[in-house]
């Protein structure tokens, strides 16, 4: 075979260089560890994995993946979004009807929409049981590599949480149907509640002093275009600080446990990835971290799984919004609030909680609106926020599930989360016309609709 | 040459980077400015209900006001439907029989009592709230006939106290 030569008649070698060779899609199913090595410099889309990946860190149940299933329900939602947006319209007259149309009379309208009204359910879900996960594994602790910032990143990931939440609350106003406009109501005026710069507030959410054109379309452009883009962003960033931290804190806890031995240079070992040298350079040092019997390659290890999840999350979503067809309440009635008037099951609690907190204390009221709408998050955010930095556990708590040694701090967040499930589940089944309490096997009386 | 804290270079510099920060946040709060409305198509807040002879003794909703209007024989009075809670519309339930309550000086046969479907407050009929999560009493509002074609008007910017009555 002849050789490729440049103009100048050079001969040159394009299969021994880095990050080349010859075969078509190598980097997918590499044939030696250099390959695998190189798959991960030179492929666009793998790039920002590490070549190699602590094995314990991969385990099914120390993760349950449950941040790279967020990521595949976003990937879902902009993807399941974009033809949305080319159907959907707007306008207070029309949005309605053009949701109508996407339900019944779209080529696969129905589908489309389901699959993104489950994904933003999952989401919302799944974001979460991640940043229980985290919490509950320690994981925003930093361990034994340099420069780590878990604590930012665990920031960002409360930010992201928030953006899942305001991404789905300005979603479901967008049909504006009945769940919209009360919604748009109670939200804007739970703003409201804030003293001296609530009703300012309001009028910046709503673009007036009523719910009218301009609140709708404020809100369609904070959900097609700022919110993605920051919770875009945030994913981006979350991700490079993945890498830069040393991967999960699991990687730490393993090498922190194991016995930390300086290991002599292997010979497979490509060290050009590290940026060091060229070839094997017998001055690189290996820790256990790194060492062969805990690490593997990324391709096709880490690769693998990362494809089972995705594409089982995509898979599983697109059967079950098949099967589950997406709601659509009345059109958007100024005159009449439903009752009862229902928030999505991710704001039931507090729902719940500003129903339950209006304070008085003589002829002295604060309004529920402001303790347990503002209030009450604005404190769960704020302890959520600082947290790391208090929790003053020893970094063997880190990277592992209930430790004894986070067993209090771990037992008071669960206490949280279990408060907000019930809240949740009260909302959900037990709460009837005019917010009164039924079991979920009672029947509601039965109320006019209209006066 | 003598020696300067700072040189040309550096003061350049700094000069450089500060209007660059300035026209920056001159340009994004300019941008963000525009999305403050300067002005609000807001509903009229004084508005013609209909000549008297369409209310009834008792009570009649107005949806679109959000108002309830009360009669008994010639004297009105007119409460806001919409919840202090978090503003959603309260309902009107009958009582099943009539109260009568002394508010201000003045009798109040109460007809009606209100409960809001959004987080359960319950209001009387002179709009006090008894429980739930309402903070305040529902607005009563003011009323006055029209000196043109002597229709019942709501002034909705002008809050009353409760022993407020329109004597036809």
């Amino acid at each position: 075979m002849a050789k490729p030569t440049t103009s100048s008649g050079v001969q040159r070698s394009t299969a021994t260089a880095p990050g080349v060779h010859p075969r078509p899609f190598w980097s997918v199913r590499p044939q030696t560890d250099r390959q695998s090595g190189d798959a991960i410099v030179s492929n666009f889309l793998l790039h920002w994995f590490p070549a190699k990946t602590c094995k314990p860190s991969m385990n099914w149940t120390y993760s349950f993946w449950l941040g790279t299933m967020s990521a595949a329900l976003l990937l879902l939602l902009v993807l399941s979004g974009g033809p949305l947006l080319f159907l959907y319209v707007p306008s207070v007259e029309r949005a309605y009807a053009s949701i109508k149309d996407i339900e019944f009379a779209v080529t696969f309208g129905s589908w489309i929409r389901s699959v993104h009204r489950m994904a933003a359910h999952l989401m919302v879900a799944a974001v979460f049981l991640h940043l229980v996960r985290v919490f509950l594994t320690g994981a925003y602790k930093n361990g034994i590599g340099q420069g780590q910032r878990r604590e930012w990143n665990w920031l960002i990931g409360v930010a992201m949480l928030l953006l899942t939440l305001l991404l789905s609350f300005t979603g479901y106003l967008l049909p504006w149907d009945q769940l919209a406009y009360w919604a748009v109501t109670v939200g804007t005026n739970i703003a409201s509640s804030i003293p001296v710069i609530g009703p300012t507030v309001r009028e910046l959410l709503l673009g007036g002093r009523a719910i009218d054109q301009p609140t709708l379309i404020r809100f369609y452009v904070l959900h097609v275009i700022v919110l993605p883009g920051a919770l875009g962003g945030l994913f981006l960033y979350h991700m490079w600080r993945v890498r830069k931290d040393g991967g999960l804190a699991k990687a730490d806890s393993v090498a922190l446990l194991g016995d930390r031995i300086e290991t002599a240079p292997v010979k497979t070992k490509t060290y050009t990835l590290l940026g060091v040298a060229r070839g094997t350079a017998p001055t690189v040092r290996a820790s256990t971290i790194e060492a062969p019997d805990l690490t593997v390659n990324s391709v096709p290890d880490l690769t693998r799984r990362i494809a089972i999840v995705v594409l089982g999350t995509i898979a599983l979503l697109s059967l079950f919004a098949v099967y589950v067809r997406s709601p659509l309440e009345e059109a958007a009635n100024a005159l009449v609030t439903p009752n009862p008037a229902k928030a999505p099951w991710y704001f039931l609690w507090l729902q719940e909680i500003v129903t339950d907190t209006t304070v008085r204390i003589g002829s002295f009221t604060i309004n529920g609106a402001f303790i347990g709408g503002v209030v009450l998050p604005g404190l769960l955010v704020t302890l959520l926020t600082v947290w790391p930095w208090i929790d003053k556990s020893p970094l063997a708590a880190a990277g592992v599930w209930f430790p004894r040694t986070r067993r209090a701090q771990n037992t008071a967040f669960l206490a949280i989360v279990g408060i907000v499930i019930v809240f949740t589940l009260i909302g959900t089944f037990c709460r009837g016309p005019y917010w009164n309490l039924y079991w979920p096997w009672q029947a509601w009386p039965e109320i006019p609709t209209r006066l | 040459m003598t020696e300067h804290a700072v040189d040309r270079r550096d003061f350049i510099f700094r000069v450089g980077t500060g209007a660059g920060i300035a026209a920056i946040v001159y340009q994004a709060s300019a941008s963000l400015r525009s999305l403050v409305p300067n002005v609000s198509y807001d509903a009229p807040t004084t508005v013609k209900l209909g000549p008297v002879a369409e209310f009834p003794d008792g009570l009649k909703f107005l949806p679109d006001e959000r108002l309830f209007v009360f009669r008994e024989g010639n004297t009105f009075h007119a409460i806001s439907a919409v919840c202090t809670h978090l503003g959603c519309t309260a309902r009107a339930e009958a009582l099943p029989s009539p109260e009568a309550k002394e508010i201000g000086g003045k009798s109040l046969r109460l007809t009606h009592r209100f409960q809001c479907p959004c987080h359960g407050s319950k209001y009387n009929g002179d709009g006090s709230n008894v429980s739930g999560p309402a903070p305040k009493p529902l607005a009563w509002y003011h009323l006055s006939l029209a000196s043109d074609d002597g229709q019942l008007v709501v002034d909705l910017a002008h809050e009353v106290e409760h022993d407020f009555r329109l004597t036809v």
